[in-house]
């Protein structure tokens, strides 16, 4: 009877009963009310099962409460910037958990809004939150290695016993300097590689800026190779998008780059009959590296796929042609023929030092062929003439069967 | 993890939550497993009574999971409250809540709300088409059908295309209607499955002989039926519209083609400048064609037969009395080996007039080029169904042009199981799109969940008449 009594006072406590009556919500209230009793009655059959009955409906009474001034200052400013519009809907999206930074520029906002579709609007916030989420992971990284080294050089503050070394310590600095040394002579007497920088209205920005990516990485492993080319950057305009993005990647590095960067078109440059343009459409395949040809690779990224665009350039200018012998050596097995600029310089530079393909193609990514083929092409070919002709011959044995079979017919039916 | 049935105590959430596997976004996964096993709305709210008990707020996201099971059980004073509450705590809404309100309010006595809610989307964003779907039916369930059209009309224009389902609502909630005005609007809608050659499946289809067959005092009668390969309809004998293009349509064709598929951005990429001016010239010097042949297409027909032969029984099929045959190649079938005999190659050639381009160009610009600079009355001979030449085409009324003249004047081929002998499946001499003489109507359909690819036209027609 005492836990009735006190079961009483929760109910008139509880906070149902003022609300549903506040809101008018007499319709839904009512059901409510009816579990109520029933429960109380069951709690007096039964008085082991839980003691409190649930405020179903308090959250609203929560959500609510305390939102007036909240409300207030919204009606304030209700003509919203399209700018400040879109602001506050990326904030809710990101509220109701789909793939949005939580910090835009005003830049980034002025290109979502730019956006054609929404399904490019997304994609587009995508890319700025999974961009987000790898900084962030970094700085943690980077505090974490700090705090880390800290620690470390607290344990081994032992007395400075100098360490004694016969060796010189090879700093960065040196090493620049040495690395610099060969590009300077790879301009002087180095073989030419040419990158056609005429591709800008073939791509995206965002594409230009990816090109821009691969090619400061190509002129890096080109930098510390043995051997380096002379890379060239033809038909690179002032101000062109390329050049943008160069000069946010070097600052003010470009202008000391031992590479030549020239608005001129290598047509200009070279002579016409050293030039081969590497393009994976092309119908003729590279046997071997020719130390004498000038190698032309078009700096363009192309996410969707465009066949034939390079390839109509060389056509363009009369150009010979050339692809990587990937089928040759690979066994393909998905993603495009296209490969990046920066596994391009690495394949040639591969090939220029030791002329071996199997070598080279290592640089091709692992996910895009399932092995090199470890035997000759005319090897393989007999092997695959040879399973055709057992395949025939099956088959000519079961035409033999078959007219076996309708003549022993042809006998008894006699 | 499956929710629970009854609602739980706040100590019995804890409990649960803490054997979940990952507590910080157990209230997300287990309102997620609501929504998927429609658990009762009481379960929902005691959770949410525990959020909000323990954290002092619900997180937005909760809020609209939640809202998705008001939904979907139908429950509109809570979807209200829902909404009330997110208006206090958000300056805006996005698209997830809006569409769930819409959907929820459209379904409710209370459609009119819907209707509110969309302009509110208006202001930050283009409503989707599940938007105006849900706001559509809401109107044309409560007869206001002039309120429906002009929301159809307004989702037209911001380029949305309206699902069949919304246009099968139209006729189903005009039937037995009288009004010029509404008879008006619905032709219109029969005329845009026209435009964009869209082919209503069978129910909407019965929705519309039902429509048809209870307009007052105008006697229409539906019957279904298939066309005869002549073009007449068996039931009225009326012959169908061919599928010739008009005069200035043909001409528009021809030019977008040259301009955007031949062309393109860069000629080289299919061909060269030289090769194609080369071409011109043999193409004028030699016109008109009948058939145009893609060689290497049709060379590929039997496995088992060499590429020559192949290409040989089809120009001696297609060769009677004059017609005049283009077959189109490339370089390589010149140099004699075992795939292209000479002295084949040779015979062909007194039959047909052959025009063999570079290795690396593409011949089927070449196809399309011959083929219109015929005329009209030529056809073309392919079993590729050019999708990648219609995709060059930049907009979608170009786009209907190409794919009505592609019905009109390929001739596909299939090659029968033995012997030599290849059949050719003409060239649909009707056309086959929704069409009117003002006291017909003839309106092809598909069946339900058929799967039709793009270049395949229904067969079955729906006939209506006025008696």
């Amino acid at each position: 009877m005492q836990s009735a009594n006190t079961l009483l006072k929760k109910i008139i406590r509880s906070s149902v009963l003022p609300f549903a009556a506040h809101n008018g919500m007499t319709k839904d209230f009512f059901p409510l009310r009816r579990a109520l009793s029933l429960s109380l009655c069951m709690k007096q059959d039964n008085s082991q099962s839980p003691s409190e009955k649930i405020d179903l409906d308090g959250w609203k009474k929560v959500m609510k409460s305390g939102l007036q001034e909240v409300s207030e200052t919204v009606s304030q400013h209700k003509e919203l910037s399209t700018l400040a519009g879109a602001r506050e809907l990326l904030e809710m999206w990101r509220l109701a958990g789909r793939s949005v930074p939580e910090n835009i520029t005003e830049e980034q906002l002025k290109g979502f809004i730019e956006c054609p579709s929404k399904s490019a609007q997304k994609k587009y916030l995508k890319f700025l939150y999974l961009k987000e989420l790898y900084k962030k992971k970094d700085k943690r990284k980077m505090i974490e290695k700090r705090e880390k080294r800290l620690e470390a050089q607290e344990q081994d503050s032992k007395p400075d016993e100098t360490k004694k070394n016969s060796f010189i310590c090879f700093w960065a600095n040196s090493m620049d300097k040495t690395y610099n040394w060969r590009v300077a002579q790879s301009m002087i007497f180095g073989q030419p590689l040419v990158f056609d920088m005429s591709y800008e209205k073939d791509m995206s920005i965002r594409e230009v800026a990816n090109t821009v990516r691969q090619l400061v990485l190509s002129e890096g492993f080109n930098r510390r190779s043995v051997d380096p080319f002379h890379i060239h950057f033809c038909n690179l305009k002032e101000d062109s998008l390329y050049q943008k993005e160069f000069i946010k990647h070097y600052k003010e590095a470009w202008g000391r780059l031992l590479v030549t960067a020239t608005d001129q078109c290598y047509t200009e440059v070279f002579p016409k009959d050293k030039l081969i343009y590497l393009t994976a459409d092309s119908p003729k395949v590279m046997k071997t590296f020719d130390h004498d040809k000038i190698y032309i690779i078009g700096s363009m990224v192309d996410r969707s796929i465009k066949t034939g665009i390079s390839l109509a350039r060389a056509k363009r200018l009369g150009l010979e042609t050339a692809a990587l012998p990937l089928e040759k050596y690979l066994l393909w097995s998905s993603g495009a023929k296209n490969l990046t600029l920066d596994q391009m310089m690495h394949i040639l530079l591969t090939l220029k030092d030791t002329g071996d393909w199997k070598k080279a193609l290592e640089f091709v990514p692992k996910r895009k062929y399932t092995g090199f083929v470890n035997k000759p092409v005319h090897e393989l070919k007999k092997t695959l003439n040879l399973i055709n002709t057992l395949k025939l011959g099956r088959r000519q044995e079961e035409i033999r069967k078959q007219f076996a079979k309708s003549y022993s017919k042809k006998l008894t039916q006699e | 993890i499956q929710p629970p049935e009854k609602p739980l105590q706040a100590e019995e959430w804890n409990r649960l939550r803490e054997s979940f596997s990952s507590p910080e976004i157990f209230e997300e996964v287990m309102l997620n497993s609501m929504v998927r096993y429609n658990s009762p709305l009481d379960v929902a709210k005691s959770l949410l009574t525990h959020v909000a008990k323990s954290h002092g707020d619900i997180a937005y996201s909760l809020l609209v999971k939640y809202l998705a099971l008001c939904v979907q059980q139908g429950k509109t004073s809570e979807i209200h409250d829902v909404y009330d509450i997110m208006k206090t705590r958000y300056k805006v809404l996005e698209s997830g809540a809006y569409n769930l309100l819409i959907r929820g309010l459209s379904n409710s006595d209370q459609w009119r709300m819907a209707f509110t809610l969309l302009e509110e989307v208006k202001k930050i964003m283009i409503p989707s088409r599940g938007n105006y779907e849900s706001c559509i039916k809401a109107a044309s369930r409560h007869r206001e059908m002039n309120l429906a059209f002009d929301l159809y009309r307004e989702m037209l224009d911001k380029d949305l295309v309206p699902t069949l389902d919304v246009l099968q609502a139209f006729f189903d909630y005009s039937r037995g209607m009288k009004g010029a005005e509404l008879q008006k609007e619905l032709f219109g809608i029969l005329f845009y499955l026209r435009d964009n050659q869209i082919y209503p499946h069978k129910t909407f289809m019965r929705s519309i002989k039902l429509w048809f067959e209870s307009i007052p005092g105008e006697n229409w009668r539906g019957h279904l039926t298939t066309i005869k390969d002549s073009g007449q309809c068996p039931v009225c004998n009326h012959q169908l519209e061919d599928s010739n293009l008009t005069e200035e349509d043909y001409n528009n064709l021809r030019e977008r083609i040259i301009r955007d598929v031949i062309h393109g951005t860069d000629t080289f990429r299919k061909t060269s400048p030289q090769e194609f001016e080369a071409f011109q010239t043999f193409v004028e010097n030699r016109l008109p064609f009948d058939i145009v042949i893609d060689g290497l297409n049709v060379s590929h027909m039997k496995p088992r037969q060499t590429q020559c032969e192949n290409l040989f029984n089809a120009v001696n099929c297609l060769a009677k009395g004059n017609t005049r045959l283009l077959v189109l190649g490339r370089k390589h079938m010149l140099t004699n080996s075992s795939n292209w005999r000479k002295e084949l190659m040779k015979e062909m050639q007194d039959k047909a007039d052959f025009f063999f381009a570079e290795n690396i160009s593409e011949d089927d610009t070449f196809l399309l080029y011959a083929t219109l600079q015929s005329g009209k009355h030529c056809k073309f001979v392919t079993r590729d169904f050019l999708r990648d030449h219609k995709a060059c085409l930049s907009d979608s009324v170009t786009r209907h042009l190409f794919r009505k003249w592609q019905r009109g004047h390929q001739i596909a081929f299939y090659s029968s199981e033995e012997g030599n002998h290849i059949n050719f499946l003409p060239a649909l001499c009707y056309d086959c799109v929704v069409q009117t003489t003002g006291d017909t109507w003839h309106i092809p359909y598909k069946n339900n969940f058929e799967e039709k690819y793009s270049y395949q036209v229904p067969r079955k027609w729906l006939c209506i008449q006025q008696k």
